[in-house]
């Protein structure tokens, strides 16, 4: 009705203003004052500083000379850079460990509360749900203390257990510890979305496959699961960019156990050292683009992944 | 024994509503029984007591004779088509009707021969790769009834599967339905909300309102003696005309201003309340419909000495009987070709029908001058004009009488006092 | 008596109705000790997700000495508790007062969160409801960046903030968090579901501003995403750590964040028998806020925009 008052409005000779634009196209440009103040920041606060890191990144200072033109030098050192790429290595591992136990735990969960198979649903969510408000910093920090190597409750928990010794912040068991602590902060989250996803799935769809006679198995994983692909999907990717930016958690552990992490031990705490400690911030500069373009790269997959599914609009 | 039968049937929510109460009726083998009502009314909460979706709070369940009130709805062996179809969306037709074949482990060979035979009978041969979103809504209605018939159970439920399909492909579908239920030959129960489907499709109709049984039986017993106010408005269409009237010491009906004789009085059925010898005095709502009302001689001038397609009808009623008249004020005359719908007013107050007062879309707040509480319809050359006074005539023998407290019917037309002579057959 | 049972029969009627919106359990043919098991698993989840909580709860009460040697999940004497608390008003170290950094976090997160929400709101509505020449682009501009990860952006950021003076600025942390892509896209999608074209139509030929209409008309009826966004940013802020770290070094700008992460490698080195303690109390202090406001907002807040944000 609105289109055929709109078609109606632009024909009319009447309609047309002096400039012959008509009162519809006139009404509709306005609504771009809603959207300027937005644009405005977007273009201050993302698209100027993006711009001035690739301006940067391609000169360096160096204390002799002052700062000059180096064009690719920073990207080719960073790029040859054994410590970034181990930084780099890392990430994925841990990546590719967290986002599948975890999406497998909340999805779990989120079945489970979607389907009404054990009590007190609501109180779990709840529960589930609280990390989401826990900032990563005060996570890491309580963390910290529950495994700390010579009082922590975890600790003496495994020496109870027979493990005496265990340090959980040494080399071979920091990165699990990690991962760990970000399952712990992420999971509510996603089940979150899980169970949103699977709660849309239309009733009948499921009285239908129990009409059927589908077992309680075949219905989660044959008719729901293909249904809600789109949101785990989005999860993995939402987690893969999250993940691979991973900055806080190492950083805070730095300071409980100086030592456990290195300087390079991620790409952003890699950068982050290099721009404020090493004060090499045209080379930080350069492998914050190199990072940003990389994820930028992965995002792009996934969302023409979902154009292409007509999923957005 | 019934394929299907309902015991006292009752539903009541945690929430205290009470979505079906009382319900009591049994579908015989090979019967296509429609359960129709208004929104609202529980045909939908009962149906879905029969599959075992919705847990029942009193009465039983019987399929082919076994309670089956504590039976898995997966072991019913019923078939059901639900509203929206609830196809499974990413898989194809070919998976989405051997879906339960699968699951019971039937090998892919019989699977498939038994799909496609299925698959067959409703013309989707060439569809089976597809996935429902590329299909229109007729072709997905038709794979969830494949889906159903391809287990070949022994018991049909179909939940409004027409009503989100636009008119011209309801009525298609409607003999598509017919026609693959003859073929099966299952048992049928059949919800709708549209009184027309229900009465050209059902072989019988049980009409629910509030969660209770109005009146169940064949569509035409429905339509000639409709047990209630509710029935009556509900099954036909324009409505059933209803005033309220008073019959005097005489034993004539007194609408409004008007009188009118009534002949011969309809004797009342086993088990209804007080016949109408004993209201003489006393308020009754009387209901004549729409086409029960003609147009006096004289009226029709569009064409000569022809007369209306019904002056045989109202001349041998008027003479064995004394046909009465009425007269009203038409308003509106609405020529829809096939026939006349003249709307008009008589100066009879109108039986109020406590549904209106939830339902908005049915008052009218018109200016009183356009106030109309009748319609009648007329042979297509009739020639009435809006604003004209006529003078319908109306055999009495086709009167509808109710109660006014309980709404019950208390005769229907063609019924004879006993010493009447000349008892017509119901032509009904 | 009576009004304890009746709040109790409330709940169960209450938690009744909810199960009669979903599909019976019985009917998906479960063998019995299923559900007991699937609750002890849940149970168990729980129980890992509180005991970080549960820790620091009860660890907040004790000295330092009491932290490290007491058992962590239950409380020693002395009771330390207000004793901590009251040092969080104090600049203990002289590395920053606990206080100031929760008012500066506070401030943050309203003034960050809200305008947010508020360009968000603007935004998406005006890309809903308004066809300009460009609209379309603007939204792809929009989701693209979406796709901008913040944790490269920052660095950038910071070299830009550098360059134009505006370290240590409180715009410089509130204002890049007003721009939130992904409350523009979850604002634009509420609003096209919720608010009908029709019903501005009507507006205007009543003779109504735009801005008014937007005000009246459209705003109500997208609160639920509102209501969305304003949590999601809020929380944004509140839990951001890498752009306050760069961009703050004098510690009377921290947020908790900063603040507790400074505290952090102090408690370590320094001698300070108060850092630990303070510590902990400070993590509680930080999420009691938070944990308050979801509890608070649950019934406003829609999880479907939360998944509207990921798929449609």
């Amino acid at each position: 009705m609105a289109d055929t008052l709109t078609r109606a409005a632009r024909s009319h000779p009447a309609a047309r203003g002096r400039l012959g634009a008509s009162w519809v196209q006139r009404r509709d440009r306005r609504g771009v004052w809603f959207v300027v103040p937005f644009l405005l920041g977007f273009l201050l606060f993302m698209l100027v500083p993006l711009g001035y890191a690739v301006y940067t990144s391609l000169y360096t200072y160096r204390i002799i000379g002052g700062t000059s033109f180096t064009g690719a030098a920073n990207y080719t050192q960073t790029l040859q850079s054994g410590e970034f790429w181990s930084g780099v290595i890392r990430v994925i591992i841990f990546a590719a460990i967290q986002i599948p136990v975890m999406l497998a735990i909340a999805f779990f969960f989120a079945t489970v509360f979607d389907l009404g198979v054990a009590k007190f649903g609501t109180t779990f969510r709840t529960i589930f749900f609280i990390p989401f408000a826990v900032p990563a910093v005060v996570a890491a920090v309580m963390w910290s203390f529950l495994l700390e190597p010579q009082f922590g409750p975890f600790t003496r928990l495994a020496g109870a257990l027979g493990f005496s010794g265990t340090n959980f912040f040494s080399p071979s068991l920091l990165l699990p510890i990690i991962i760990v602590i970000v399952i712990w902060e992420w999971t509510g989250y996603n089940m979150m979305i899980l169970y949103t996803a699977l709660k849309s799935v239309p009733r009948d769809v499921v009285e239908a496959a129990i009409l059927d006679d589908t077992p309680l198995w075949k219905i989660i994983v044959r008719i729901k699961l293909p249904m809600v692909r789109s949101a785990i999907v989005m999860l993995i990717f939402l987690n893969t960019i999250g993940a691979l930016q991973l900055f806080t958690e190492p950083q805070i552990l730095a300071s409980f156990y100086q030592g456990a992490v290195s300087l390079n031990y991620t790409p952003s705490v890699y950068i982050f050292n290099t721009a404020i400690a090493g004060d090499q911030t045209n080379l930080a500069a350069a492998m914050a683009v190199i990072l940003a373009l990389v994820i930028v790269a992965i995002s792009a997959v996934s969302l023409v992944f979902r154009l292409r599914r007509g999923e957005i609009r | 024994m019934s394929a299907i039968g309902l015991e006292n049937l009752s539903k009541v929510y945690a929430s205290g509503v009470t979505a079906v109460s009382g319900l009591s009726l049994d579908v015989d083998e090979g019967e296509f029984v429609a359960l129709v009502g208004p929104s609202g009314c529980g045909k939908t909460t009962a149906l879905r007591m029969v599959a075992g979706l919705e847990t029942i709070t009193s009465g039983t369940v019987r399929l082919s004779g076994r309670i089956v009130n504590d039976v898995s709805p997966r072991v019913r062996d019923i078939g059901m088509v639900f509203q929206n179809y609830a196809l499974y969306p990413h898989l194809t037709v070919a998976e989405n009707i051997g879906f339960a074949l699968a699951n019971k482990g039937v090998p892919r060979k019989e699977r498939n021969r038994r799909v496609r035979e299925a698959a067959a009978t409703l013309g989707l041969q060439d569809l089976l790769g597809r996935k429902p979103r590329q299909l229109s809504g007729g072709q997905r209605q038709r794979v969830a009834m494949g889906r159903a018939i391809v287990r070949e159970p022994a018991v049909f439920l179909m939940d409004e599967p027409l009503s989100n399909l636009d008119a011209k492909l309801r009525v298609q579908m409607r003999a598509e339905i017919l026609r693959v239920h003859q073929a099966i030959g299952s048992a049928t129960l059949y919800v709708t909300h549209d009184q027309v489907e229900a009465m050209t499709m059902g072989d019988r109709i049980a009409v629910l309102s509030g969660g209770r049984l109005q009146q169940y039986g064949r569509p035409r017993d429905l339509y000639a003696r409709p047990a209630n106010l509710f029935v009556a408005r509900f099954i036909g269409s324009p409505e059933m005309n209803l005033y309220q009237a008073t019959l005097d010491d005489s034993g004539d009906l007194v609408l409004g201003s008007q009188r009118l004789a009534l002949g011969g009085r309809p004797t009342p059925l086993e088990g209804r309340p007080a016949p109408l010898e004993g209201r003489a005095g006393r308020p009754v709502i009387v209901g004549v419909r729409p086409e029960d009302l003609l147009l006096g001689p004289g009226e029709t001038t569009s064409s000569s000495g022809s007369g209306s397609a019904s002056a045989s009808d109202s001349d041998s009623a008027s003479d064995s009987l004394g046909a009465g008249t009425l007269t009203a004020d038409v308003r509106v005359v609405e020529p829809l070709g096939s026939e006349v719908h003249a709307i008009f007013s008589i100066d009879a107050p109108a039986a109020v029908d406590p549904d209106l007062t939830a339902s908005a879309e049915e008052t009218d707040d018109l200016l009183p001058g356009l106030a109309y509480n009748g319609v009648a319809r007329l042979d297509p050359r009739t020639a009435v004009r809006p604003g004209e006074r006529v003078t319908f005539r109306v055999d009495p023998a086709r009167l509808h009488f109710f109660d006014p407290t309980t709404g019950l019917a208390i005769g229907w037309p063609g019924d004879r006092a006993p010493d009447q002579a000349g008892a017509r057959a119901d032509s009904a | 008596m009576t009004v304890r049972t009746s709040r109790r029969e409330r709940r169960r009627q209450a938690r009744l109705e909810e199960q009669e919106q979903s599909i019976p359990v019985e009917l998906y043919g479960l063998r019995r000790g299923t559900v007991p098991l699937l609750t002890a698993l849940a149970f168990l989840f729980a129980t890992f997700t509180l005991i970080p909580i549960a820790w620091i709860l009860i660890n907040s009460t004790k000295t330092q000495a009491n932290i490290f040697e007491t058992f962590g999940f239950w409380f020693a004497r002395p009771f330390d508790f207000f004793h901590t608390f009251s040092l969080l008003f104090q600049n203990v170290d002289g590395y920053g007062t606990y206080i100031q950094w929760f008012g500066n976090t506070a401030l943050y997160a309203v003034i960050g969160g809200v305008g947010a929400t508020a360009l968000s709101a603007f935004a998406g509505y005006g890309l809903a409801r308004f066809r300009f020449r460009g609209s379309r682009v603007a939204f792809y501009v929009i989701i693209a960046g979406l796709l901008v990860p913040i944790t490269a952006l920052t660095i950038p950021l910071y070299l830009t903030y550098a360059k134009a003076h505006l370290i240590n600025s409180i715009w410089g942390m509130v204002l890049p968090s007003m721009v939130s892509p992904i409350g523009v896209y979850l604002m634009r999608t509420y609003a096209e579901i919720s608010v009908p074209r029709d019903l501005i139509d009507a507006a205007r030929i009543d003779g109504g501003g735009e801005l008014r209409i937007f005000f009246r008309v459209a705003l109500p009826l997208m609160v639920p995403g509102v209501v969305t966004v304003l949590l999601i940013s809020v929380v944004a802020v509140w839990n951001n750590y890498f752009l306050p770290l760069l961009i703050f070094n004098i510690n009377t700008k921290y947020p908790l964040t900063v603040g507790l992460g400074l505290w952090s490698g102090r408690a370590v080195n320094s001698g300070d028998a108060d850092l630990y303690p303070m510590l902990v109390m400070g993590g509680l202090v930080t999420i009691i806020p938070l944990i308050a406001l979801f509890l608070v907002l649950q019934r406003y807040w829609r999880g479907g925009m939360l998944l509207g944000s990921i798929a449609n």
